[in-house]
């Protein structure tokens, strides 16, 4: 735990003796009047000042004054007053009070106060967080992001929108390393589960709560005890899971399958996904009593093509602390030029390819190799992508006759079969093997992608 | 008993209460010195209470 330095303005000994409990640990300074405040905010530097305002029963809200004073020094100033007037609630803002309490519920509030200051604290004295932990230097999406670690440190549900692989789950990961919350960071992408696998997954079951339930399994909300639920792809789920999801959020409690016992969990959301909630509701896909529980604090990353100046320090970071390259000039050029469909996972991947060949100095031909397979066309071009996966265009006579052909063979649900592959291949093969896009683009079902992958052997890449 | 010294009085009795309130929940992860101190103050604040709620029912 960091060590503050904090002072308490209270004239009430029983109140005095509960703050002083509260903040164990932290260097404390207690006042019992305005002339002891105003003389220690002299002698020393505080971090944080906690302020009663009536200082005995005839007094006149003289603690107003040590707040001017405190937030002239800079010190965070928290007023913690059984005063509910507006007005004097208003004065105290208006004389540089951060924040208001009040009194009866210092067990809690105390530590939440300590908790945001340090978070905020350190979000205002560097950007370490866009070094590693999220790298951006693109400014629109680092203010976005400090806001959003603003609220970190609450119980506030966060939904977090965007394309696959602009880091919504790393997002996430680093608003629970932020949150202060004991438990751990468990996430769950509910696109990658059938309707009852998923149901399993998050409840949890008990051994034989169905075939092939061997053992009884802990779910992901009990998991999520303390800490964080990640439910990547929410828009995904079916409407009745959606239900027995948004149960579980009001109530904290809910029953694994095959248990009459309820288990509690306290746990906080964290959700995404990379379709449009308000267009997923209209669309009846979401429930929008759902949404209104999980959204919270709303914010959407943008994809690399809006954040072009990401690219190299991505680069650079996914080499950190292993093979580092230089790129010439052509192969920048051509880098930038490129769309990185797949985002920052996409960029993730590249590394990894150049990482393993036998050149640190990445040329125009080399970033060609590796970008040409990916849709990349050097000469001016802009437009989509082709697919390196897809099938090659054939003549529309020729494709034709032989879908005919198979729909007399086969039936005509094969032919049409055939095609729906095709098509899901050549959007997988585009998207960079991440399903989730697929299923997005095409508004396909879970069941449908895993059963073209199966059939053709054909390998999606992973899931943001 | 004027408003603003009835408003006083009022602020007086929510603040000793809520002391009173934290003060219980702290009490029972106390050491035995500690409870006893606390003990002291808790008993000090309850008769303030007492003393703050005869003042307004002698003004009322």
């Amino acid at each position: 735990m960091e060590k503050l330095n904090i002072l308490v303005l209270e004239d009430d000994k029983l109140a005095q003796k509960v703050m002083a409990a509260q903040l164990t640990g932290h260097k404390l300074d207690m006042a019992g009047d305005l002339k002891g405040a105003l003389g220690y905010l002299g002698r020393d530097k505080y971090d944080i000042g906690f302020f009663d305002l009536m200082l005995g029963p005839d007094d006149d809200y003289s603690g107003l004054k040590a707040i001017k004073a405190a937030a002239e020094k800079g010190v965070y100033a928290v007023v913690v007053s059984s005063s509910d007037s507006e007005d004097i609630i208003d004065k105290a803002y208006e004389l540089g009070a951060r924040d208001f309490y009040a009194k009866g519920n210092e067990g809690s509030n105390i530590a939440d106060i300590i908790r945001k200051f340090v978070q905020n604290r350190r979000l205002d004295a560097g950007t370490d967080v866009f070094e590693s932990a999220f790298v951006t230097e693109d400014e629109e999406t680092r203010a976005a992001v400090t806001e959003a670690l603003r609220y970190a440190p609450t119980d506030l549900p966060v939904m977090i929108l965007g394309p696959s692989g602009t880091g919504k789950t790393s997002l996430a990961r680093v608003i629970h390393d932020r949150s202060g919350r004991p438990g751990s960071f468990v996430a769950i992408n509910c696109s990658a589960y059938t309707e009852d696998l998923l149901e399993a997954e998050l409840f949890g079951h008990k051994k034989g709560a169905f075939t092939g339930a061997g053992e009884a399994r802990r779910g992901r909300l009990l998991e999520a005890h303390k800490g964080t639920l990640f439910l990547d792809e929410i828009g995904t789920m079916s409407p009745n899971m959606q239900m027995k999801l948004l149960k579980a959020i009001e109530e904290k409690t809910f029953h694994p399958l095959g248990s009459e016992r309820a288990e509690t969990s306290d746990f906080r959301i964290i959700s995404a996904t990379l379709e449009d909630p308000k267009e997923l509701i209209a669309r009846g896909r979401m429930r929008f009593d759902l949404f209104q529980r999980v959204q919270g604090y709303t914010l959407r990353l943008k994809p690399l093509t809006e954040r072009p100046a990401d690219l190299f320090p991505l680069i650079r970071h996914f080499t950190r602390g292993g093979r580092r390259l230089s790129f010439t000039a052509e192969a920048r050029a051509m880098m930038q030029e490129y769309k990185w469909p797949g985002n920052a996972r996409e960029v993730k991947k590249f590394v990894d390819l150049v990482c393993c060949g036998p050149e640190g100095r990445i040329d125009g031909v080399i970033a060609g190799r590796h970008l040409k397979p990916r849709g990349f066309a050097h000469a001016g071009a802009t437009a989509a992508p082709v697919p390196a996966a897809a099938p090659a265009p054939r003549p529309a006579g020729g494709e034709s006759d032989e879908l005919y052909a198979l729909a007399v063979k086969d039936g005509l649900q094969a032919a049409l079969d055939k095609v729906a592959e095709e098509i899901v291949l050549r959007n997988l093969a585009e998207n960079g093997g991440v399903r989730t896009k697929t299923m997005a683009d095409l508004r396909i079902s879970t069941r449908l992608l895993y059963s073209v992958i199966k059939k053709t052997g054909e390998n999606g890449g992973d899931d943001d | 008993m004027t408003d603003e010294v009835s408003s006083k009085l009022l602020h007086d009795l929510r603040s000793k209460c809520s002391s009173l309130k934290s003060a219980a929940e702290l009490y029972k992860d106390c050491s035995p010195a500690e409870k006893k101190e606390m003990l002291a103050l808790m008993k000090q604040a309850a008769s303030g209470i007492t003393a703050a709620l005869e003042k307004l029912a002698s003004a009322s």
